[in-house]
């Protein structure tokens, strides 16, 4: 089944895709008629690397602390990670002159994601505002999906981890979500909880969503700003703005991977492989004249 | 106000400040909403006013993770706290947190919170009843307990606002000056050079209008000040017009250093001579904007290019680069941080950091006056080490009959050669107040379970002000989780009503704050609008002035240390955003965010150079023991090219042998081989002055940190970029 379902579905991505050529119209293909398409946009130059952002989702999402061991085995909950490369091989002597490097790493809520088609359950899908979401309930913990994500960002509930929250530690567990028990994979879900607690203000509000109505947990916390979430298929939300200036659009690569425009900073993790990432990243700046 | 206050109607009143209270009991059997049109029907929930089951309400409250003083909102639901943000109305962090900040929530669930009143009987901790804790309380430190004058100390953490006033007062009312300050994570030695040459300890800081920052191991962003002031500065700092440059001048990299434009090693303690190397060539080159009297030209002379090079280690086209930089990019701003300031010479070493921000003007510019609370009774009394060697010294002579430590740990921060903990013996009685069951509370006489700041009435007034000076107010979240805990300041009046009957019309805290708030000077409406307008924002302003900078040199000189053949290489104990100085070693979210430079989890390590492992035969993982001689530790290594070769750094914050379950016998502890060193001017202790000699110990253990790969085997996840392409970016955050 599985295979077919790859076949299938990517055929269906991209035949749509191809006949697409009005950008506004990229919000359809894949089959999927999106309400909102959420997205980000994170600039690597003010990032400080400082782990609030991983932190505040520690605190928002229920993740479990696994614990020195576990963590040791790879089984850090971490949906948002900050990693730090060196590459040593770039150094002019004996030392990083230029600082190191960090990298805020979360699931790309890609539009084509490889994840998807490969669940054999269908344990994750992809929703009407253009997020992977998982069904915990659904998933039988096959790690197709994880084995697929290029980015690493699925997390595989290989214990029970209730033990973690000891009392009165349970006590703040977030009752928007569940805590997830083992043999279940879990991601980042850019707080759907709070997504649907903004369109919920709103509704009761009666009045439509607003740019700026949602924040994410990381993006609240981070000290820097660094990180805009929004709407893409709003044209007037921040991330939208953002998105154009750098030339980032959804759908299949039409601009160059490697782009020769200079002013142009804006990129997204392996674009190359045509799984439209909902995470822009914005390239870290050094000063070359030092 | 004619209610009767008491931990119900308090908590009510809270509803009535921040519209809605979620402190509520669930026992009634049905309620009826209307949203909507519709009618839900919610069971079993009795939702005292406002409280909609289901939706969170947010108050607000300040933070007290380290002492810059964040606004927080905390969303309540049912009764409990479950998130933290930043409160967007205060000027220090402008909504944003750190992750400490974040953290607070699994200090206050803590599952080794302390949750009732424990006395030693019999060389053991009990737990008796508040009654009885009272009664002894009462017998040592009342009035009738002849305890009188400097027998009596106080040990706290940097403590200010109403807080304040009641240490003092106690202090008074038993006539002593014994306020012990600790604090290990401080910028004391900077604060004192700016004290002395700009008349302000606590300048307010331009980053935004800097166009080079030249930092001297200032950890700015990290462990230096108000850090998440100065992250939310910084990303203005990079984002100007002209994008601003940061060069961090280091032995060890800082999270800091990480984010620098350029990152230069140098040899621990030399930082001074640098600095005067830079401003020797910026004189001979009549780039300064400010002159300086010929006197102080003749002395900066011997510091010519060649003679620097050989102490610090950087090549002089380094040095000339830097100087070119600073002038080109003008106004600059420098700063020093504790690789620099806590070294034996480090006071010298930050004057001449600060003759750089004198010489190119940048005082009035990037370093200005800061806003002061007029009411100085109310102002900060910021923590330092220096107090922490006076209590040492004070316990050894046998100088105190009574101690009070409040959330203060200095049996785990005080170095071994302190014989803290033989010290606390000498003391007659020791009194800790205290949420965790860590090293100085399981040492004392009598442990009062302390509330949580989630469960605690307080006021905070930071010591760096960036715009007016406000009071943070902090609220209970909720309700105490721990019947028998008490706040600090209502622990406060429990003593001083030993003492005095003035308190005795304070029932609590809580309405000793009132009448202090209503008292305030300045106030405008009626006392339950003031109040209720307080709770709602989480801060008031009170009044404060700022007189400008007043810029002048000192008499300083700067000496090098000496080489040290038997202890070759420097110690560097370093700060770490997260464990700060190990107060929060008992927070799992916290254990297990990964250093930002070494990424490793829930342990210790040791940062050295790759060419400093390779001479030493080992790698990543493998054990070495430091030794210094105060003693000695053995910690996995972690190799990377970011410190200086000669140099280990040692990051603090673990190596608990108590502070519960997630703490306890986890790493190592740094602070513990320190030499007891003083800075020469400040008499701090000089937590990087410490030598130390490395061997290997042949044991390999798997270093658990996060991230296989060092490199990104150039995949180009993170790209890089130069500052012209930033023109386009700028424009598309105008439109924004």
């Amino acid at each position: 089944m599985s295979l077919k379902n790859v076949l299938d579905n990517f055929s269906f991505f991209t035949r749509d895709a191809e006949h697409v050529n009005d950008p506004n119209d990229m919000n359809k293909y894949g089959g999927q008629t999106y309400e909102h398409r959420y997205a980000m946009a994170i600039d690597l130059d003010i990032c400080t690397g400082c782990n609030t952002c991983s932190t505040a989702c520690y605190a928002e999402n229920n993740l479990a602390v696994v614990g020195k061991e576990r963590f040791e085995n790879g089984q850090g909950m971490h949906w948002m990670r900050i990693e730090r490369y060196w590459d040593a091989q770039e150094y002019t002597s004996d030392y990083p002159e230029q600082g190191t490097k960090f990298l805020p790493m979360l699931c790309q809520q890609c539009g084509a994601a490889t994840c998807e088609p490969v669940c054999p359950v269908a344990a994750t899908y992809h929703t009407p505002d253009g997020l992977n979401a998982q069904v915990y309930n659904r998933c039988i913990g096959s790690r197709y999906c994880s084995n697929n994500c290029p980015y690493r960002v699925r997390y595989f509930n290989m214990w029970s981890y209730y033990d973690t929250w000891p009392e009165p530690l349970n006590m703040q567990l977030n009752p928007d979500l569940s805590v997830r028990d083992k043999g279940v994979m879990e991601k980042c879900t850019f707080c759907i909880q709070r997504i649907r607690n903004g369109k919920d203000k709103a509704q009761r509000e009666n009045r439509p969503l607003k740019d700026h109505d949602i924040l994410t947990a990381c993006q609240q916390a981070c000290p820097t700003n660094a990180i805009v979430f929004g709407d893409t298929m709003d044209p007037e939300s921040e991330v939208s703005k953002m998105w154009a200036e750098h030339e980032i659009r959804r759908g299949p690569i039409t601009r160059r991977i490697e782009k020769d425009d200079k002013e142009i900073r804006g990129y997204r993790i392996f674009d190359e492989l045509n799984m439209d990432p909902s995470i822009m990243y914005l390239e870290r700046v050094r000063d070359a004249e030092v | 106000m004619s209610l009767k206050i008491n931990r119900r109607n308090f908590l009510r009143m809270l509803g009535w400040g921040s519209a809605g209270t979620a402190l509520t009991g669930c026992d009634m059997p049905s309620y009826i909403t209307e949203e909507e049109g519709k009618e839900d029907v919610v069971s079993y929930l009795i939702p005292e006013e406002y409280v909609i089951p289901g939706i969170g309400v947010w108050y607000s409250s300040t933070c007290t993770a380290c002492e810059a003083g964040c606004g927080l909102h905390g969303r309540v639901r049912e009764g409990r706290v479950l998130k933290l943000e930043g409160n967007p109305e205060s000027p220090i962090n402008n909504g944003n947190t750190c992750l400490m900040g974040q953290a607070q929530l699994q200090g206050h669930y803590n599952p080794d919170r302390i949750t009732a009143p424990m006395m030693r009987k019999a060389g053991h901790l009990q737990n008796v009843s508040w009654d009885e804790a009272a009664a002894e309380l009462k017998k040592h430190i009342g009035s009738d307990s002849g305890l009188k004058g400097e027998r009596f100390g106080i040990l706290t953490g940097t403590v200010s606002g109403h807080q304040a006033v009641l240490v003092d007062e106690l202090l008074d009312k038993v006539g002593s000056k014994n306020h012990y300050v600790h604090e290990t994570v401080n910028t004391t030695v900077w604060n004192a050079v700016c004290r002395d040459m700009l008349g302000e300890d606590n300048p307010k800081y331009h980053f935004e209008k800097a166009g080079v920052i030249l930092s001297f191991g200032s950890d700015f962003l990290a462990t230096f000040g108000s850090l998440v002031h100065n992250m939310g500065e910084y990303a203005k700092f990079r984002r100007q017009e002209q994008r601003g440059m940061l060069v961090q001048i280091e032995p060890k990299m800082t999270m800091t250093g990480g984010s620098a434009d350029l990152w230069v090693p140098i040899v621990p303690g030399t930082e001074g001579a640098l600095a005067l190397g830079i401003a020797n060539f910026i004189l001979e080159k009549g780039w300064n904007s400010v002159d300086v009297p010929d006197t102080v030209k003749n002395t900066l002379k011997q510091y010519n290019l060649v003679a620097v090079e050989k102490i610090t280690g950087i090549d002089a086209n380094k040095i000339k680069r830097i100087a070119s930089i600073l002038t080109e990019r003008s106004p600059s701003l420098v700063l020093a941080g504790a690789s620099a300031t806590n070294q034996e010479n480090g006071y010298d070493a930050a004057a001449a950091i600060m003759l750089l921000n004198l010489l190119m003007g940048n005082v009035g510019k990037t370093i200005d006056g800061a806003w002061k609370a007029n009411e100085a009774a109310l102002r900060p009394r910021q923590g330092n080490t220096k107090d922490l060697l006076l209590l040492a010294k004070a316990m050894r002579d046998k100088k105190l009959d009574v101690l009070v430590t409040v959330n203060s740990n200095p049996a785990f921060t005080a170095p071994d050669v302190l014989q803290f903990s033989d010290g606390l013996g000498n003391v007659g009685f020791k009194v800790a107040l205290s949420m965790f069951p860590d090293e100085t509370t399981l040492q004392a006489d009598l442990v009062l379970p302390l509330s949580h700041a989630m469960e605690d009435w307080g006021t905070h007034i930071a010591a760096y002000q960036p715009t007016e000076a406000f009071v943070g107010f902090q609220q209970p979240l909720m309700e105490n989780l721990y019947k028998d805990s008490r706040g600090f300041g209502d622990m406060m009046l429990t003593m001083l009503k030993t003492r005095s009957a003035d308190y005795d019309k304070f029932p609590d805290y809580y309405s000793y704050l009132q009448t202090a708030m209503a008292n305030m000077p300045g106030a405008t409406g009626t006392a339950e609008e003031r109040w209720n307008d307080i709770l709602q924002h989480g801060m008031t302003k009170i009044k404060s002035t700022k007189k400008p900078l007043s810029p002048r040199l000192v008499d300083f000189k700067f000496k090098v240390p000496q080489v040290n053949t038997e202890y070759p290489m420097y110690l560097l104990p370093s700060a770490r955003l997260g464990m700060w100085d190990g107060r929060h070693a008992n927070i799992p979210w916290l254990q297990e965010a990964p250093d930002q430079i070494s990424k490793v989890v829930w342990g210790s390590w040791a940062e050295i150079h790759p060419k400093r492992a390779e001479e030493l035969g080992v790698k990543n993982g493998d054990y070495v023991k430091i030794t210094s001689a105060s003693g000695s530790i053995e910690v996995q290594i972690y190799v990377h090219h970011g410190v200086h070769p000669d140099a280990i750094a040692v990051p603090f914050g673990q190596g608990h042998q108590e502070f519960g379950r997630y703490a306890k016998n986890r790493g190592v502890n740094p602070l513990k081989i320190l030499n007891p060193l003083m800075e020469r001017r400040t008499g701090e202790l000089a937590t990087h002055a410490t030598r130390v000699a490395v061997t290997n110990v042949h044991k390999h253990e798997y270093l658990v940190k996060m991230g296989g790969s060092e490199s990104q085997v150039g995949r180009r996840f993170i790209r890089t970029t130069t500052p012209d392409a930033l023109r386009r970016t700028r424009r598309a955050e105008k439109e924004v």
